[in-house]
């Protein structure tokens, strides 16, 4: 009988969003930040983003197909990755360095630990840490010039910044002419698309919040050298990778905890870290390693901090119980 | 147990219980000075050589080692073949042995030595040990030249044997991570996966061809 | 006017409501056979007073309540009664004992039945709490827990408040809203008789934001009492439950189980509980019929029904002009909580609140896909648990784990479910669980 009655568990109805429709939430999200790369660096950035998300893509697709396991490009998961990866690089490396980090961010960073949910780290910052890693020449001096789009030689703005020197306007950091990675130029295209997902309920303002902050409040105290409380905060966020981090690579599902208050931990630690990369460590910026360490704590963030459960605020006997209940 | 022809002894060690790959075991040295092809072939034949040896002296000396001091007396046999190696390769090899370095001898505790001496060695024939510690060793000798020929052909560009250089120029960017240790953990890792698929698939291929 | 916090969790559901919401509160009929289940809800089973073949008329006792949570029932009509049989209860899930009646279309009253008086100051705190046992009336929200045991409540307590639920937070169900806006007097006078009878000095009815003629008529008919207060809460599932209640309206919170309002000295009833109270003061007829959203894309003429207890749920489709296209699923009470049937011939309890028929293009099941750990259902949980965590013991079999992150203080409302991105099962897992803890506790109290 073909119209017998089906019986499920309740509930019987469920919301309109799914993994796909939040993946392509996210994908949308990073159009503004796209578009603003290519119009600064033109046809160069299209190439990189392009080869990025169809490399990544792809790579998800041969490595499913090998392993015998069901295709899963469908959910654009893998082109988030890719995109995101892309938006990490200097407009000017050569086309083999985004190719390789998403081979790299899908294959050995997610699909060896069994595909999407199941990643111990974001995908698209492990595929940055390893092409960092493979190619550091490519990836610290490859920049154009936006808009002209001629080699530029000299220091990121970032590298002004750390020797206490001015960094251009604030004007030209929030519209993204200036020297940089393609999706951390204009700080204006990532808050839309941020403002994007917050509205879309995709993430949780929590992170990004806690991670800004903390970064902020740190550049203020420590950002000038030799004095302290005199830094510029606005300039220490602006710079640098930490908006598109914070809005799109910190608040990854997978590699974030499930709870409100540990969202907030995961972005205090990821803007602490950030903060001992910048000014006590080498390298000028540190927010790819700051998230990828809060990734590798998220499990001990996951089992330390749990909500008060309803019901054990009032009765301290209850309360007492759910401690002897383990946690 | 003991059904495998002396060749079988042989040939098991290459793939059906490849030290590295099929077995995991050994990996210290397999990490450490995979950096390039040589010095996984010199490193390998260290190993062989230890390897046979040590199994062969274990293997004489099965019926007269008690049980419970067993283990000591495995690494005094071992310890003999290699200090021959070391102080052979000191002779012979100074570069190299500059660049294995603490790494031949620490071969004394190579757990895949210690585990054929006590796994095989101990329970068998002096001729099925020797045939058995040359196929073990073998098979990681070919292991560390693969890990160690992608290692250097990614990180360098490059796989130079002696002063031939192939290819000559690099077609592309070294990639320099690929000399470190994480290059040497994901190579291993990526080996480990495809080798292993690709014996399956022929193993369940032939089990099916059988039946 | 009570101004009500948010709440802990909770979801946003789609409304649905105004399929049924306009229309007016009709009466069902008597159907052909009527099947009363000698167990309505959890706890012990009543005890038939009458045999097969006996006569009976509408209001006339047939069994009597057993033991501390249980309620009587009585004849919803006169005639017949056919057999004493185990019958399927879809509710509990289970076969338990039902008294069927074959009506004789007469509906002739049973002569016992008188009115008590509609004066609430000529009536004693006993005899309410008598009319109350006497009259089988049990929570109509859903749950149908036995009123009486909740006015009893043990002398020790000190109870200050009595919230009258009238949130109706479950979408397409709309039998509270139209009981508040066709009866709002009749309700307000059944909520001071729970008062009186609880012995509480304060009561606020809530009513969701989405019900503003209920919300009118409330306040209408509660004007002239200065104990009572409306309480208005923004539309947000699972805002209904008992707890959430209490948390969004009182900011208290009910300790886990074992616990109940009492032991924050509130007691909630539904609105429907309270005008059938009513019903037993100034008529005397006991609770023999409840109303009933039949509603749902799947039906041709979404109403809402007067229906007597123990009509089939076939009957009430057909007098709604039956399936309007092929159905998917039937279910008794709402989406969220409701139970799914497989045949439209059981028939409704007590506590059954709505049947709704879903097409059956809207059942298509979703391909469950991996946890993405997106964190939605630990934001839903109105108990603010980590159903994420619950659900993944439970699946693995790690129930001890599993009892550790409090799975037994899940109240089921499957909010975790409805929001989940991967489509899993949450809510099923953790009842899997808590199926499992419960039995091995009975079993550890058994020893």
């Amino acid at each position: 009988m073909a119209d017998k009655l089906l019986i499920t568990s309740s509930p019987h109805i469920r919301a309109a969003k799914t993994v796909r429709g939040i993946m392509l939430d996210v994908v949308i999200a990073l159009v503004p930040a796209s578009v603003a790369a290519v119009v600064f660096f033109g046809i160069k950035a299209l190439s990189v983003l392009a080869a990025s998300t169809i490399s990544a893509v792809l790579a998800e697709y041969l490595y499913e197909k090998a392993v015998r396991r069901p295709v899963t490009v469908g959910d654009f998961s893998a082109a988030v990755t890719g995109l995101l990866l892309g938006l990490t690089l200097p407009p000017a490396v050569p086309l083999y360095v985004p190719v390789v980090g998403s081979v790299f961010a899908i294959v050995v960073a997610k699909q060896v630990f069994g595909g999407l949910g199941t990643n111990f780290v974001n995908p698209a910052l492990a595929g940055r840490a390893f092409v960092l890693a493979a190619w550091p020449l490519h990836m610290t001096s490859a920049w154009l010039n936006p808009l002209t789009m001629d080699a530029a030689t000299g220091a990121t703005p970032l590298h002004a910044f750390k020797g206490g020197q001015a960094a251009g306007s604030l004007v030209d950091l929030l519209i993204g002419n200036r020297l940089g990675s393609l999706g951390e130029t204009s700080a204006i295209a990532i808050i839309l698309g941020g403002a994007y997902l917050l509205m879309r309920g995709v993430i949780d303002y929590r992170i990004p919040v806690a991670y800004l902050g903390t970064l902020g409040f740190g550049v203020f105290i420590f950002g000038k050298p030799g004095a302290l409380f005199q830094g510029d905060p606005l300039r220490g966020i602006l710079l640098g990778g930490a908006l598109l981090g914070a809005f799109f690579m910190a608040t990854d599902y997978v590699t974030s905890p499930v709870t409100p208050r540990g969202r907030t931990y995961m972005g205090i630690g990821a803007g602490l870290i950030t903060l001992l990369i910048r000014y006590w460590g080498d390298y000028p910026e540190g927010v790819t390693y700051a998230i990828l360490l809060m990734n590798l704590a998220t499990p001990l963030i996951d089992k330390f901090v749990v909500p008060k459960y309803y019901g054990y605020a009032h009765d301290a006997l209850a309360r007492r119980k759910a401690k002897e209940g383990g946690r | 147990m003991n059904k495998r022809s002396l060749i079988g002894e042989f040939t098991k060690g290459l793939i059906e219980e490849n030290a590295t790959f099929k077995m995991a075991i050994g990996l210290c040295p397999t990490l450490a000075v995979t950096t390039s092809l040589v010095n996984g072939f010199w490193m390998g034949v260290a190993v062989v050589f230890v390897l046979t040896f040590s199994n062969v002296f274990v293997s004489i000396l099965r019926k007269v080692t008690p049980d419970q001091i067993r283990i000591p007396v495995f690494v005094i046999l071992i310890a003999t073949p290699v200090v021959i190696v070391e102080l052979v390769m000191k002779a012979y090899l100074p570069a190299m042995y500059q660049i294995l370095g603490i790494f031949v001898s620490l071969i004394v505790v190579n757990c895949i030595v210690i585990a054929r001496a006590e796994a095989f060695a101990y329970k068998n024939s002096l001729l099925r040990s020797a045939f058995d510690g040359l196929g073990i060793g073998a098979g990681f000798m070919i292991d560390l030249m693969l890990i160690g020929a992608v290692r250097e052909f990614l990180g360098t560009g490059t796989i130079t044997v002696g002063s031939v250089v192939l290819p000559p120029k690099p077609l592309f960017e070294p990639m320099s991570v690929m000399l470190t240790p994480p290059g040497g953990f994901i190579t291993l890792g990526v080996l480990m996966t495809v080798l292993n698929i690709v014996f399956q698939r022929a193993a369940a291929k032939k089990a099916k061809t059988v039946s | 006017m009570v101004k009500a916090k948010r709440g802990s969790g909770g979801v946003a559901v789609p409304d649905k409501k105004e399929l049924s919401g306009r229309m007016p509160i009709e009466d069902a009929g008597i159907p052909a056979e009527l099947t009363l289940f000698l167990s309505q809800h959890i706890g012990a089973p009543s005890k038939p007073l009458v045999n097969a073949g006996d006569e009976v008329k509408r209001g006339q006792k047939i069994a009597e309540a057993q033991g501390a949570v249980s309620a009587c029932l009585h004849a919803p009509t006169s005639g017949k009664v056919k057999a004493i049989e185990p019958r399927y209860q879809p509710v509990l899930g289970r076969v338990v004992d039902a008294i069927v009646i074959v009506p004789d279309g007469e509906h002739a009253l049973y002569e016992g039945v008188a009115p008590v008086g509609d004066d609430l100051q000529a009536i004693s705190q006993e005899k309410v709490r008598e009319v109350v046992r006497e009259s089988g009336l049990v929570g109509l929200g859903g749950a149908a827990f036995p009123t009486a045991v909740k006015l009893e409540h043990p002398p020790g307590k000190k109870i200050d408040t009595y919230l009258l639920n009238g949130v109706e937070c479950e979408p397409y169900l709309t039998a509270d809203q139209k009981l508040m806006e066709e009866s709002a007097a009749g309700v307000v006078f059944g909520f001071r008789a729970l008062m009186k009878g609880a012995g509480v000095e304060k009561g606020i009815i809530c009513i969701e934001d989405n019900k503003p003629d209920a919300i009118k008529a409330m306040e209408e008919a509660s004007k002239p009492y200065p104990e009572l207060e409306v309480a208005v809460l923004s539309h947000r599932y699972p805002r209904g439950g008992e707890k959430q209640l209490i948390e969004a309206v009182l900011g208290r919170e009910v300790p886990p189980p074992p616990g109940l309002p009492l032991d924050v000295g509130v007691i909630v009833s539904n609105v429907g509980t309270a005008y059938a109270l009513a019903t037993a003061l100034k008529t005397g007829l006991p609770l023999v019929e409840r109303i009933v959203s039949v509603t749902g894309e799947g039906v041709a003429r979404p109403a809402n029904l007067r229906a007597l207890i123990g009509t089939p749920v076939s009957y009430l489709i057909d007098r709604v002009g039956g399936f309007s296209s092929s159905p998917g699923k039937v279910i008794l009470g709402g989406p969220m909580m409701g139970v799914s049937i497989r045949d439209t011939e059981v028939s409704i309890v007590k506590g059954t609140s709505g049947v709704l028929v879903l097409p059956r293009e809207a059942v298509e099941t979703e391909p469950v896909l991996p946890c993405i750990r997106c964190g939605k259902c630990v934001e839903a949980c109105p108990i603010r648990l980590l159903p994420v965590w619950i659900a993944a013991y439970a699946e693995n079999d790690f129930m001890e784990d599993a009892e550790k992150m409090r799975a037994m203080d899940c109240i089921e409302c499957g909010a975790c479910s409805y929001v989940c991105p991967s489509r899993r099962p949450l809510t099923q897992s953790i009842r899997l669980a808590k199926a499992h803890i419960a039995a091995k506790r009975r079993a550890a109290a058994k020893k």
